[in-house]
């Protein structure tokens, strides 16, 4: 067992001295980029920050998800009372209140902090806002029940459609679907890696994750995982894949060729997973807590008490104060 | 990158067929969370709630309940309660050595439970002389909406997944305490 970790974490390293993105990564440390990692509690209605861990902030009733903006700002769905709200996470101040049209579920920011991307689960679209007002800057159908939405550096916005048992395509320049791109049963979560050439998709009904070559918007790869996936997230070097399994408890861990390399007990009904450095965090809904995992080890080394209910995670990227 | 094509082309032609009623989820999940103490070993305890679709011999609401494919990952359970609802469940997991199995259900029925979704776990352990057992879940409310109506708001959800899990909980105690039928 020792041997085989130990062969793994220098799988990584090797990985990570030929990959682009991992040394990039580096680099913004090296230049004074920090990280802070929140956890949101929908039941507790708090975002609590767990890497470097601080105190719970209460940001109002129920919410569901979570995206971190360039300007150190998290924005939060809160799906029961129409409102997309707006968090400084340093200050942990609630800047703004955007009322919402619809049921917000999941968010994503574009690069430049400037628009929103909400989708509207009982409304089957996908909504951009003015993040500076709040304002409805355009709207495109896409399939039932939008969960996880991730936006690539192209423009691309990626839009797992639950019931529909696809991934929506969005060009946000003209907020048009390019395509969709059939998966298993209840895709949920989505997860680009660093290089932007893979999406992951974990489909919560069927039990397995689905790799789409971005280029090309089909269906490169597929592991049966069992269970139900509920979150996914790619490590820093693009090597391991992260995914929860909600029903098992557990993190499973696999490699690029979507080989299961490890799985890792977690807390209970774990959902969202996120990476920050050589570390992964896994929001343990059932359990109220986040479980940290070392990624060189793959192994649990803290669990952190969070807000009643934790499902989404978000890393802020902020200048270190000197 | 391992290519799969030909069984991805195999399931995108099996996703092509129409399937019927889709679960909704709705984006707020409730917790269920009831456990009993039971004066008898775990073993005991195992023996009456280990097989998945033997939940008639012990859950005071059911009515009968049917096997489908065995008591492993995979098999199911048709449960038909008294109130006349009835409650498709497939096994996720089943664990004969630590005590515990996992399971969701495929098909809402509002009129068994109102709820649109869950997923459950039920694990037996040991409690001093006797057992713990614990069995929790995840559900949906029955109108996944924004604004659900009374009786299939999340609070209509949490009162009747805490009362089938509580009342089917006393009944196993019951069953295993009094070796006598529910």
């Amino acid at each position: 067992m020792i041997g085989r970790v130990a062969t793994l974490a220098l799988a990584a390293l090797l990985a990570g001295a030929v990959s682009g993105p991992a040394l990039a990564e580096k680099g913004s440390a090296e230049k004074g980029l920090a990280q802070t990692v929140y956890a949101v509690s929908q039941e507790g209605g708090t975002v609590t920050p767990v890497a470097p861990s601080g105190a719970a902030i209460p940001v109002g009733k129920g919410p569901a998800q979570v995206a971190a903006g360039p300007d150190g700002r998290l924005y939060l769905a809160h799906s029961d009372t129409h409102t997309v709200s707006v968090v400084d996470g340093p200050s942990g101040a609630v800047l703004a209140r955007l009322p919402f049209a619809g049921q917000p579920f999941g968010v994503a920011v574009a690069p430049d902090g400037r628009s929103l991307f909400v989708g509207d689960w009982s409304g089957a679209r996908v909504v951009r806002l003015s993040t500076a007002t709040g304002a409805v800057e355009g709207s495109v159908g896409v399939g039932r029940d939008p969960a996880g939405l991730v936006l690539d550096t192209r423009g691309l916005l990626y839009v797992a459609d639950r019931e529909s048992r696809q991934v929506s395509v969005v060009d946000t320049a003209t907020m048009t679907r390019i395509a969709t791109v059939p998966v298993g049963e209840g895709p949920f979560a989505l997860a680009l890696n660093p290089a932007q050439d893979r999406l992951y998709v974990a489909c919560v009904r069927s039990g397995d994750l689905h790799a789409i070559d971005t280029a090309t918007l089909t269906i490169v790869g597929r592991a049966a995982l069992g269970g139900m996936p509920y979150g996914v997230a790619v490590s820093g070097d693009g090597a391991r894949i992260l995914v929860t399994n909600q029903q098992a408890g557990t993190l499973v861990v696999l490699d690029a060729a979507l080989t299961p390399v490890a799985t890792i007990p977690v807390g209970r009904y774990p959902e969202g997973v996120a990476v920050s450095g050589d570390r992964a965090y896994v929001a343990n809904w059932f359990s109220d807590s986040v479980s940290v995992i070392d990624l060189p080890t793959l192994t649990e080394t803290a669990r952190l008490p969070v807000g009643e209910g934790p499902r989404g995670l978000a890393v802020l990227m902020s200048k270190e104060i000197p | 990158m391992r290519l799969v094509a030909p069984t991805v082309f195999l399931a995108l032609f099996a996703l092509a067929t129409p399937v019927t009623p889709v679960l909704a989820h709705g984006p707020t999940p409730q917790k269920v969370d009831q456990s009993v103490t039971i004066a008898a070993k775990p073993e005991a305890v195992w023996k009456v709630v280990g097989t998945f679709a033997a939940i008639d011999t012990w859950h005071p609401d059911v009515a009968r309940s049917e096997a489908v494919d065995g008591n492993a990952a995979g098999g199911r359970r048709k449960v038909t309660l008294k109130n006349g609802g009835t409650l498709d469940e497939g096994l996720d997991e089943m664990n004969d050595k630590t005590f515990t199995y996992s399971y969701r259900l495929s098909d809402a029925d509002l009129k068994a439970l109102p709820v649109s979704s869950y997923s459950a776990t039920l694990t037996v352990t040991p409690d001093g002389d006797g057992s713990k057992v614990e069995w929790l879940g995840r559900f949906y409310r029955g109108d996944t909406g924004n604004e659900p109506p009374e009786e299939l708001s999340d609070a209509a959800g949490k009162t009747a997944m805490n009362a089938y899990f509580g009342n089917g909980l006393k009944g196993l105690k019951a069953k295993v305490e009094g070796g006598k039928a529910k």
